[in-house]
């Protein structure tokens, strides 16, 4: 089951591969794995990198271990309710254990269960004891002349512990099990599938026998599952307040744009020391970190308002977090010899003098490029193409979805000035790859 | 498995992530809100067995080379310089030597800085934490990688070795904030823990720990007005960290002069770091209209 592993996990956009599987053996060769709970906690540790990995990791496993679908925006519950893994589960209590108790509470149990870690089991029963006892040559249930003796130490793999037994002998006899099962099976301690306490089938941690003081698996399963934070953002969706903190990350990737020579002490005196006390200068390019960006905002008309607030939040965060230097500008529509820099509009700033600025400054104009033909006059075009010159690094980022640009004369026309991209966090992402493209052509 | 100590409570799964990481041998990286313990997890772990602590504290100008080991080239220069000084001064029959401070020009393992890295694989058993590396310039993260994915690290120019045994592997962690999005390649190779912000009674347990003789309905209040602040979608929102510095000057008054405080929310400084989002605090939570008094 194993082997399927890395294709259930990348069919829900995670990181995993071949040596996923290697380092989970490896785990488990160090007994770290003697629970489904703590198959989770390893797999988790191995496979997400990121907060919005944890939700659908969760999904993924409940998925490839217990075979339950949760549908989109499903909540767990419900999606176990459904599932055969509980209907399983549930058949195996004993008519005490399920009496008077909600479907609900039986849920609470069933995922404290399935999460139950090797940690949680304050008193572990003697794993290998059952594996004595348990004989692998066992007929399938269904087989006739079953040994009824298989349900005998029903009780005691409830809360097994395995972690004494090399994991070559476990594996072996999980062959030796799977050679022999014929049909799909419930409960019993040497089935591979939902039920059975082998930590390598579904379902393999039971903890019935003694409940162990609230481990809380499905609190923390659901908060999980149900969780928008640990989902990721639509990088295809319009910048919004959901998805800010991506078009963030895009951002990070601005590259600094500047490099200066200075002298390479350590390489003069090495080759100094060789020239026998001569020492001749060595020189090397010293990068800086430097992020600066000026942004220009189409802040007029409606059709630019309700990307306003979410623009200007998403570059504050950048300024408080890592481009100290950043620098606004609004406009309305198109520019006419210059921009404001206030957002009401009324201190206007020369293109002449915005021009004097660094040129290896980063400029993002925000707007939708769509106006009346007759705003985008000449000279107005001519303005474009003046900051076009100075800036070399300078994009477009238009909150207007690609299919609508060309139905727009205008935006046809800036789009051939400037390279111009989607405002979502993928756009603005090709955005930032593409200025740093332009890297090293301008100076 | 280690579970935390007097002082520090440490969550149940980030104790397992941690416990993973030093079986198998991989580094294992914390990302979280800043405030939520992640530094402490190996200081404390430090502390309460006894182990040697090596840290290295990233910042943008962090190399590879000041993590692992460098090459002290003045330092190489000036005592080849004062060998010939020295020389010509014995031509001329001068008794007084300049010093080299022990240090001899042959050796070239003299003029080696070693960095925490170095020092923490020549010790047997040590922690080594590399904390907040999203500070860093973009290459660092891969490079390390690089540096720590065999036991073994190559000293500059002198070409000494350090080797260390697999049972012997300093326990790595590295912390980071998510100022900065680290390469796949880099977070593929650790094991991955994001430490969610503690909910209500785990916080309580936490104060307990730094103020065990704590008034409990102060503790109420403090923790319930705490999460309410929390609650409110502040560009930065209070963490742990800031909680615990503000129980620690309410511990400082006499409980009803304490609750005093905190109903009128004195010294929020502590909590509210920022001009707008205190607005929002006095506005939603207080009641008060900021623009008065």
């Amino acid at each position: 089951m194993f082997d399927q592993l890395p294709e259930t996990f990348r069919s829900f956009k995670l990181n995993a591969d071949v040596r996923t599987l290697l380092r989970l053996r490896q785990a488990m060769d160090k007994g770290l794995v003697s629970t489904l709970g703590d198959m989770f906690y390893v797999l988790k540790g191995l496979i997400t990198t990121s907060p919005t990995d944890i939700g659908p990791f969760s999904k993924a496993f409940y998925a490839h271990f217990l075979d339950i679908d949760i549908l989109p925006g499903e909540p767990l519950d419900k999606a176990i309710l459904r599932s055969n893994a509980f209907k399983e589960w549930k058949d195996k209590l004993s008519s005490d254990e399920k009496e008077d108790i909600e479907d609900l509470e039986l849920v609470d149990q069933f995922l404290d269960e399935v999460h139950l870690t090797s940690y949680d089991i304050k008193k572990f029963l003697d794993g290998k004891d059952i594996l004595d006892k348990d004989d692998p040559s066992l007929k399938d249930k269904d087989a006739p002349g079953d040994n009824p003796a298989s349900d005998r130490h029903h009780v005691l793999d409830r809360m097994a512990d395995y972690r004494d037994i090399p994991l070559e002998e476990l594996m072996r006899r999980m062959r030796e099990v799977a050679k022999q099962q014929k049909t799909r099976h419930e409960g019993g301690d040497h089935w591979i599938g939902s039920g059975g306490v082998s930590p390598y089938g579904n379902g393999g941690a039971a903890a019935g026998g003694i409940r162990v003081g609230g481990a809380g698996g499905g609190k923390m399963a659901r908060a999980a599952i149900n969780n928008r934070d640990f989902y990721p953002a639509d990088a295809k969706a319009p910048l919004g307040d959901d998805n800010v903190d991506a078009a963030l990350a895009a951002l990070k990737g601005i590259e600094e744009g500047s490099s200066e020579i200075i002298l390479d002490v350590p390489l003069t005196i090495k080759e100094g020391l060789k020239q026998g006390g001569i020492f001749l200068p060595y020189e090397k390019e010293k990068r800086q970190q430097r992020i600066q960006v000026i942004l220009m905002i189409d802040n007029g008309g409606w059709s630019m308002s309700p990307y306003i607030r979410v623009v200007q939040k998403l570059f504050a965060k950048m300024k408080t977090r890592f481009a100290h230097d950043l620098k606004t500008y609004y406009f309305h529509n198109t520019i006419y010899g210059g921009l404001y820099t206030d957002a009401a509009r009324s201190q206007f700033a020369p293109l002449d003098k915005i021009n004097l600025q660094d040129k290896n400054y980063t400029v993002f104009v925000i707007g939708d490029a769509d106006m009346a033909p007759y705003e985008l006059h000449r000279s107005s075009i001519r303005d474009w193409q003046k900051l076009s010159k100075h800036f070399k690094r300078m994009a477009w980022l238009n909150p207007m979805s690609e299919g609508e640009w060309y139905a727009s004369m205008t935006c046809s026309v800036i789009k051939q000035i400037f390279p111009m991209f989607e405002l979502t966090p993928e756009g603005i992402e090709s955005a930032v790859l593409e200025m740093n493209k332009l890297k090293g052509n301008g100076w | 498995m280690w579970t935390g100590s007097e002082e520090y409570l440490c969550d149940m799964e980030l104790a397992q992530a941690f416990h993973m990481a030093r079986v198998i041998g991989m580094p294992l990286l914390i990302e979280g809100e800043p405030g939520t313990g992640k530094t402490e997890l190996p200081l404390q772990f430090a502390k309460s067995l006894g182990l040697e602590l090596h840290v290295y504290p990233v910042g943008s100008k962090s190399s590879v080379e000041q993590f692992v080991a460098k090459f002290d080239h003045v330092k190489y220069l000036r005592d080849s310089q004062v060998e010939i000084l020295n020389a010509q001064r014995e031509e001329k029959g001068l008794e007084s030597k300049l010093s080299t401070g022990g240090r001899n020009t042959e050796s070239l393992q003299d003029y080696v800085l070693r960095g925490p890295a170095t020092k923490a694989f020549s010790s047997p058993n040590s922690v080594l934490l590399i904390d907040e590396i999203d500070k860093a310039p973009r290459e660092f993260p891969n490079d390390l990688l690089y540096a720590l994915s065999h036991r073994r690290l190559v000293m500059p120019e002198s070409g000494e070795t350090i080797e260390v045994s697999e049972e012997d592997m300093p326990a790595i962690v590295i912390t980071s904030n998510r100022e900065q999005e680290l390469p796949t390649a880099f977070k593929g190779r650790c094991v991955y823990h994001y430490i969610s912000f503690p909910p209500k009674e785990t916080m309580h347990q936490i104060v307990a720990k730094h103020y065990p003789s704590m008034d409990e309905e102060l503790q109420n209040k403090c923790i319930n007005l705490f999460y309410q602040m929390r609650s409110l979608g502040l560009e930065r929102a209070p963490a742990t960290r800031e909680l615990l510095s503000w129980i620690k000057y309410l511990a400082s008054f006499e409980k009803a002069e304490a609750l005093t405080k905190v109903t009128r929310a004195d010294g929020m400084g502590v909590l509210i770091k920022n001009h707008q989002d205190l607005q929002k605090v006095k506005l939603k939570i207080l009641g008060k209209n900021p623009y008065q008094n």
